[in-house]
């Protein structure tokens, strides 16, 4: 599972951002939230006859996979980096 | 070891050739070996955990990178996902693809092929140079 998420921000003429998510911590605090999301992912994949069990390992899965994804996109003097650890 | 280097060999073993000889013919062997590969084609094998896509582009004549790394465990984990797409959704997928001129039917293509492709993906190496851009796609 993701532990940390980085954004830095570099725009010409200031000083880079760089924020630090730390995810599990955000989880916790945003959990009804999260649990309300997994309860209507659950009722779509009933609609749509898709099952709920496999949805949802899929997705944990897919979640599980993140760390070590890194996007960085550069032009000029303005550069964003995301990487997910 | 090569078959001219052996020769080699083979001659100073039989007296042919005196030991100096034999030194300044394995040297000369050495300097006309090709160039070492590229960097690309140099890393390391072994089962490649990434996929990355690196752009190096001019746009409105500033310099412009993208680099994206993405584990290809998180391609095999969205090749499940892309499994879990209901039949109404292919359907409609298709019929759009239709109208755009592109006759290819989603619910062919099954999440093993899909597996496979991605399995197979380490193999693969896209390089596109043009004189304002230049793309590689490949494993690591």
């Amino acid at each position: 599972m993701p532990q940390l998420l980085t954004v830095r921000v570099k725009r010409p003429g200031g000083r880079p951002i760089r924020i630090w998510v730390p995810v599990l911590p955000i989880v916790l605090v945003f959990a009804p939230v999260v649990v309300l999301a997994v309860l209507v992912a659950a009722v779509a994949c009933l609609v749509y006859r898709v099952s709920v069990v496999r949805a949802l390992g899929t997705g944990w899965r897919f979640v599980s996979a993140l760390p070590g994804t890194r996007f960085d996109v550069e032009q000029g003097h303005t550069a964003v980096l995301v990487t997910i650890r | 070891m090569n078959e001219q280097r052996k020769d080699i060999l083979d001659m100073l073993a039989e007296g042919k050739i005196t030991a100096e000889e034999a030194e300044q013919l394995i040297a000369a062997l050495e300097r006309d070996q090709p160039p070492a590969a590229s960097s690309l084609d140099a890393r390391p094998k072994g089962k490649a955990k990434y996929l990355r896509v690196v752009v190096d582009a001019l746009e409105d004549g500033e310099p412009a990178r993208v680099n994206v790394r993405v584990p290809l465990q998180l391609l095999r984990a969205g090749v499940r996902l892309a499994a879990l797409i209901p039949p109404q959704a292919l359907g409609k997928a298709n019929a759009e693809l239709n109208k755009s001129g592109v006759p290819f039917d989603l619910s062919q293509l099954k999440p093993e092929q899909l597996e496979a492709l991605v399995d197979h993906l380490d193999e693969m190496t896209v390089e596109v140079d043009q004189s304002d851009a230049k793309v590689r796609i490949f494993c690591e």
